[in-house]
């Protein structure tokens, strides 16, 4: 099998969440020696973000996504394990959360699922959490990235406050940060600092990725 | 000048030239019909919408003759609560009356949740009687299903929300379903008390906001309704352009729930008994005014020609092609409700 059928079935086996296929087509791909990195960006994350731009036009459900994630988890693994030759490497780390007076968090939530797909260890705050309880956390895990989402014109104003803060506290140049929710532009993001701006799920994984330099 | 003033959907002014603004009405156009598989706007509607677009006057509207009916959701949550005028709701609905001359206007409390509204019942009944005594415009009693509310820690089922991310999907899906049962129940007996207390109609608002599951439990409820009280005229007002999938296999009269789009969910609401559509198309606050307009008016247009019942579109902050702010701006309601009305035959707003 050529590395294209490999990268062709890989994106398959995640639009039609067949968990066995993937398991094997990652097996196939470590066993043939092809790059794991390839495989896995052109592949399985391709797959991934097909299936967010679909759900995103309501053309898959939320329980079809999660599969997929699940089933991306189970190929990751396979090539990971591969990509570190069997030595654990150091995964990059993200602290997510829904700024404080907002309560909206079913996006956020897809967002989580898809950004662990890609290795990228999350730590989800939840919704409706202060500023300080952010860049705690995120000095805690020593995080990569902030994430934060506002759904409200009202409570976007949080997103700036942690930057503020951050610049603040002179952190700002420790942590990458993302913003996304509605009201959330990249107008939005340029005018207060932020490092990147996502529309939906599939793109904040993208997003991601470029700033942690994948 | 040749640059025309125009906004982004998250209400920030900006100039595009003619040939942009061209451009971005036809990219929306064929962004709607692309998600909504529905023909996109003709040149002679693009040609139009354009005029729409860039005419000079701040305001605009519709010609002669091509007025339409209004009607609200959180219709007095308005002036008393969002701009914080100390008005209570009678004197609201009777401003609404009489200074805006609004053709109809809703009833409805802080907690707009049927599932909130059953220990208050007694107090809505009794503002509803009274308000019926002042007013002569129809006034409907209005709140949202909100299935959300039955998940713990406010209800006591599961929260599908958290169980989804922990790939526990049978249990989402049975959550969801017990829900809806709850969720039937509250809405028929809040809206059969408030029915018998004078409302001249019932409004779902922002049906489908906890998803596919949110939308079957509001059907249910206007079946349900409509066979009690054959009368009664139900308003369906949408909380999204599709249906979210959080549930993804239910069914309503042998169709799939999840994925549906405007000119899809006005039949499942039209067969349940619904009396008025409306429709939702989001804005995108990253794109223009023009883009968003023309989806806006390419979905409307398909949902009009679907409908057997009136279609009045939400045209609020973040829908309708309206921009995504607290105070949305004058010259871009206008021109949304001119277009929506005049190119996407919109029966009321």
């Amino acid at each position: 099998m050529s590395l294209e059928d490999i990268i062709a079935e890989a994106r398959e086996t995640i639009l039609q969440c067949d968990q066995a296929r993937a398991v094997a087509v990652a097996e196939r791909a470590v066993a043939q020696g092809f790059d794991p990195v390839q495989v896995l960006s052109e592949g399985f994350s391709y797959g991934i973000r097909q299936m967010g731009d679909l759900f995103g036009r309501g053309e898959v459900f939320l329980p079809q996504l999660i599969l997929s994630s699940e089933v991306m988890k189970s190929a990751v693994a396979i090539l990971d394990a591969a990509i570190q030759g069997g030595t654990p490497q150091a995964k990059a780390k993200m602290v997510i959360a829904t700024v404080e007076g907002d309560v909206h968090d079913i996006g956020k939530g897809i967002v989580v699922s898809l950004l662990k797909t890609q290795g990228i260890e999350v730590y989800d705050l939840g919704r409706d959490v202060p500023t300080v309880k952010i860049i705690e956390k995120a000095l805690e895990v020593e995080a990569d990235i902030i994430g934060t989402s506002a759904l409200l014109t009202t409570t976007l104003m949080g997103q700036k406050k942690l930057e503020d803060e951050l610049r603040k506290n002179g952190l700002r140049d420790r942590f990458k940060t993302m913003v996304g929710g509605a009201p959330a532009t990249q107008r939005w993001a340029d005018r207060i600092g932020a490092d990147a701006y996502a529309e939906d799920a599939a793109e904040a994984v993208t997003k991601a990725l470029a700033l942690l330099g994948k | 000048m040749s640059d025309i003033f125009t906004r982004y959907g998250d209400g920030s002014p900006t100039r595009m030239s003619k040939e942009d603004i061209r451009f971005d009405l036809e990219e929306g156009t064929q962004d709607a019909a692309d998600r909504g598989k529905i023909p996109a706007l003709t040149e002679a509607e693009l040609d139009r919408l354009f005029e729409i677009c860039t005419m000079p006057e701040k305001a605009v509207t519709v010609e002669r003759g091509d007025e339409v009916i209004v009607s609200f959701d959180a219709g007095t949550l308005k002036l008393p609560v969002r701009a914080g005028v100390p008005m209570d709701r009678s004197a609201a609905i009777l401003t609404h009356e009489r200074a805006f001359c609004s053709d109809t206007m809703e009833l409805g409390h802080v907690d707009y949740s049927y599932k909130q509204l059953k220990a208050i019942i007694h107090e809505e009944c009794q503002a509803m009687e009274h308000i019926q005594l002042n007013t002569i415009i129809p006034v409907f009693y209005g709140a949202m299903p909100n299935l959300g509310l039955y998940t713990k820690p406010d209800g006591p089922i599961e929260n599908w929300s958290e169980l989804l991310p922990l790939a526990k999907i049978d249990e989402a899906k049975a959550a969801q379903e017990e829900a809806m049962e709850h969720a039937v129940k509250d809405i028929v007996y809040v809206a059969s008390r408030m029915y018998e207390s004078g409302a001249d109609g019932i409004n779902f608002d922002t049906v489908g906001a906890s998803g596919d599951a949110d939308v079957l439990a509001t059907l249910k409820a206007a079946e349900i309704l409509k066979e009690k009280y054959p009368d009664i005229a139900i308003e369906f007002g949408m909380a999204g352009e599709f249906v979210l999938g959080m549930h993804g296999e239910l069914y309503y009269d042998g169709t799939r729930l999840a994925g549906l789009y405007p000119h899809q969910q006005v039949k499942m609401a039209e067969k349940a008994g619904a009396a008025i559509f409306g429709a939702v198309i989001n804005t995108n606050s990253s794109m223009s005014f023009a883009w968003n307009i023309a989806r806006a008016v390419t979905f409307v247009k398909a949902c009009t020609e679907a409908a057997s019942i009136p279609v009045h579109v939400n045209v609020g902050m973040g829908v309708g092609a309206i921009p995504v702010t607290n105070t949305p701006p004058v010259d871009a309601v206008s021109r949304a409700d001119k277009a929506l009305v005049e190119i996407g035959k919109a029966d009321g707003l």
